[in-house]
């Protein structure tokens, strides 16, 4: 076998000077060698050893494991405060991408009662879109950013809301109705309360939101009492002024044509005949007068209506209505926790849900439960299945478990209240809203028979929420 | 030595062996000189290597009896005992010689004969332990499947004893899966399993209503890869909207429950249309995934983890 210098000797190409491969290996030194090659890595200097290379195992004493932390390196400056809540709450309303539908009828004071609509997607006028983005009436977990423009489908629930506004105008004697929205994740509650809320923007009746009753609740706002109140109310005052605002973006056009006609004891001086929309903005500018001036604003919108100042019908409405049927957050001064009940405004509601407080100008009270993170409310429970077997006209309506402690509040609240439950669409409605999404180009299957079973199924049965999340966000 | 207590001794052992086999008959006892046996003795010890056990007690001690004996001479009982594989030949000449016998009977046409399965190549060299080359074995084989196809209503007695010592001990063609039907209310049930979760499903011919363990697809599966699994047998037959499921799954985990419900819808349509198990099984619906997790080993953190190396 051959020496490896010699091998390594042996040329590729022809070298610069011609030399005998045998007296290479004969004459010259094997370190010589490298000035042989083409290559340079032989020629380049040899590493200097680094004390802590791998030659051997580390010695006693020594660590071996050598790993280093990787340092996060900060770029730009950090987030401003609120910053990354706007983006959480952010509310988009249109997709450019997405294809504008042809032919879509808008919502309109006509059309709210015709069943003709049903199973097709109807568009949400735009300067409703405006007062309804200012009652929060839009989720930011809603797929309203997907599409061209908003608009919903008027399903059969829809359109007995439809029939509830007009059982109220033509009432005799102004007629309040009441409902709790119930229905399993996913299933519309809060676009139906949206529904409700556009045909009474279409009605011109004024609209008051809560749109999360979870901020009541769970400590994140101010709260004090209220004198002269037994047992003692809590007033969230900076909230109050944040809903006073609202009421009045959002029923500008309705309240800056009312004037008050009644003598209210308010902290600030008023005009006497100031419209209701600078009453409700002069309540949104000072947090410390902003509750009794939404009880002013509130008693001149249930105001008798007479000739000269005819008061519109009003929807109230409330989203997650299961976190005010418990105890909040809050804590009374001898660190007692406050019943939701007892908070100003969350009673305020429930008085008009329960019938306590009447409409007298007649409208909707509309609250619906929320099922995503909910807090455990067994009375709900118990009053929201008391109320379906009392409208079904069961013979034994279920009663509270007799070991487990009840909330009596929750359930006189609810006593006579009825309940809408929203059950999945059918399979009709679920291909009014698949071809709307195809119509949109957000959905890029022909939409059959086969295609309207299978995401019918999917979506266990015809579930709205999933149905879009399967049809149009899960696309591949 | 004694030669009688050896050779009782050697039987013994032959007929522990080979329990199942009755002695063969061509075998005789032929009384010859006694000089050779003990040298062939020790080399082969299975019941082949010679011939039956002398009685010894039937000789009087006579000396006559004694001259007799002095003559005796083992030769093997069978003539094929010099061919080194004589259980197989004997085997092979026996079934041949049915064959022959009873050539001119009535046979069923091909492949309407009672299924059987024969003992495997291994088993039958395990039976005679005789190393018998696989072609050989199948030359029995071939006698044993004409033997089979003389008509059932005509085999002899003979044929079917001679049959049974080659058949298996369990046969697997004995096992017919039971024919599910579809019950008076018009319910088929299913049971499917995967990993360590059971599914029992009932189909029903209704619009596509899906409820498992009393919850809505969409309640029980958050995962829409999840839900596609469990209906997958009716939306690869595009049959979604045309039955309803009620299902029952314990056990597992979510994956688990899901691929579980596919094989027992699967099952459950195919009682509804059988005709749809091609399609059924193009679409991996019809074969159990045998697959379960592997056993952690002493030594190892899992099933095959090493724990992490530490210096000394």
């Amino acid at each position: 076998m051959p020496p490896s210098t010699c091998l390594r000797c042996l040329p590729i190409r022809p070298a610069p000077s011609p030399r005998p491969v045998l007296l290479c290996h004969i004459a010259l030194p094997p370190a010589q060698t490298a000035a042989f090659s083409t290559t340079t890595n032989l020629s380049a200097a040899v590493a200097k050893k680094r004390p802590n290379s791998h030659t051997g195992p580390p010695k006693r004493g020594v660590k071996a494991l050598n790993i280093k932390k990787t340092q996060r390196i900060k770029s730009g400056r950090p987030p401003a405060p609120g910053e990354r809540k706007a983006l959480r709450k952010r509310i988009v309303l249109s997709n450019t991408n997405a294809l504008e539908v042809q032919g879509m009828p808008d919502l309109s004071d006509k059309n709210i009662t015709d069943a003709s609509l049903v199973c097709r997607v109807v568009g949400i006028p735009g300067l409703v879109v405006d007062s309804l983005r200012a009652v929060e009436a839009f989720k930011p977990t809603q797929g309203w950013g997907l599409f061209r423009r908003p608009a919903a489908l008027v399903r059969k629930e829809t359109l007995q809301l439809g029939r509830y506004i007009q059982e109220v105008e033509t009432a005799e004697g102004k007629k309040t109705i009441r409902r709790v929205v119930v229905g399993e994740r996913g299933s519309g509650k809060s676009t139906l309360l949206l529904q409700a809320m556009t045909m009474a923007f279409v009605k011109g009746w004024v609209v008051v939101n809560i749109p999360d009753a979870k901020d009541l609740t769970i400590g994140h706002t101010e709260y004090g009492p209220l004198f002269n109140t037994n047992p003692t109310q809590y007033v969230q005052k900076t909230y109050t002024a944040n809903l006073l605002s609202q009421i009045s973006k959002a029923n500008k056009a309705v309240l800056s044509k009312l004037q008050l006609s009644q003598q209210h004891d308010l902290p600030i001086p008023i005009q006497s005949n100031i419209s209701l929309d600078r009453l409700a903005d002069l309540g949104a500018r000072d947090p410390d007068v902003a509750y009794p001036i939404f009880q002013a604003l509130w008693a001149e919108l249930t105001a008798p209506s007479t000739k000269g100042a005819v008061r519109p019908p009003i929807l109230f409405t409330l989203d997650g209505i299961n976190q005010i049927m418990r105890y909040s957050a809050y804590l009374s001064s001898d660190v007692k926790p406050i019943h939701a009940h007892d908070l100003a405004l969350v009673r305020h509601f429930i008085n008009a849900l329960s019938g306590a407080q009447a409409l007298p100008n007649g409208g909707i009270v509309l609250a619906a439960t929320c099922e995503s993170g909910k807090p455990p409310s067994p009375t709900l429970e118990l009053a929201v299945a008391q109320s379906e077997a009392r409208v079904a006209g069961a013979e034994e309506v279920p009663q509270p478990h007799p070991y487990k402690a009840m909330d009596q509040r929750v359930l006189d609240s609810m006593r006579d209240v009825e309940v809408l439950r929203l059950k999945g669409l059918d399979k009709d409605e679920a291909r009014g809203i698949m071809e709307y999404y195809a119509a949109s180009g957000m959905l890029r299957e022909r939409v059959d028979e086969g295609l309207v079973a299978e995401k019918w199924t999917l979506a266990g049965g015809g579930v709205v929420g999933e149905l879009e999340r399967e049809s149009v966000r899960m696309r591949i | 030595m004694k030669p009688s207590v050896l050779l009782r001794h050697v039987n013994g052992v032959s007929t522990a062996l080979k329990c199942t086999h009755p002695p063969c008959k061509g075998r005789l006892f032929r009384p010859v000189a006694s000089k050779l046996f003990s040298t062939t003795q020790h080399q082969r010890a299975t019941e082949s290597i010679a011939a039956s056990p002398i009685d010894f007690d039937s000789f009087q001690s006579t000396q006559l009896s004694r001259d007799i004996l002095r003559k005796v001479r083992v030769v093997p009982a069978s003539p094929s005992y010099f061919t080194g594989k004589p259980d197989f030949t004997d085997n092979l000449l026996s079934l041949q010689a049915l064959l022959r016998k009873y050539q001119t009977l009535p046979v069923v046409q091909p492949g309407h004969a009672p299924r059987i399965a024969w003992k495997t190549h291994a088993q039958y060299k395990v039976s005679v332990s005789e190393p018998v080359k696989a072609a050989k074995y199948g030359k029995i084989v071939q006698l044993l499947h004409r033997l089979n196809h003389i008509h059932p209503s005509l085999v002899p007695e003979e044929v079917l004893e001679a049959l049974q010592l080659y058949k298996r001990d369990v046969n697997p063609y004995d096992n017919v899966a039971v024919l599910q039907t579809v019950d008076p209310y018009g319910r088929a049930r299913g049971v499917g399993r995967r990993k360590t979760s059971t599914a029992t499903v009932w189909l029903v011919e209704g619009e596509g209503e899906v409820l498992i363990n009393g919850k809505s697809l969409s309640q029980a599966f958050g995962r829409i890869h999840d839900r596609e699994s469990a209906i997958w047998a009716l939306k690869a037959t595009k049959r979604i909207g045309r039955y309803n499921v009620w299902a029952l799954v314990r056990g597992g985990g979510i994956t688990g429950q899901a691929e579980a419900l596919t094989l027992a819808v699967a099952k459950a349509l195919m009682v509804h249309e059988p005709a749809l198990k091609p399609a059924l099984r193009r679409a991996g619906c019809v074969t159990r995934d045998p697959r379960i997790v592997e056993r952690k080993k002493p030594g190892k953190l899992k099933a095959r983890k090493m724990p992490a190396w530490v210096k000394r």
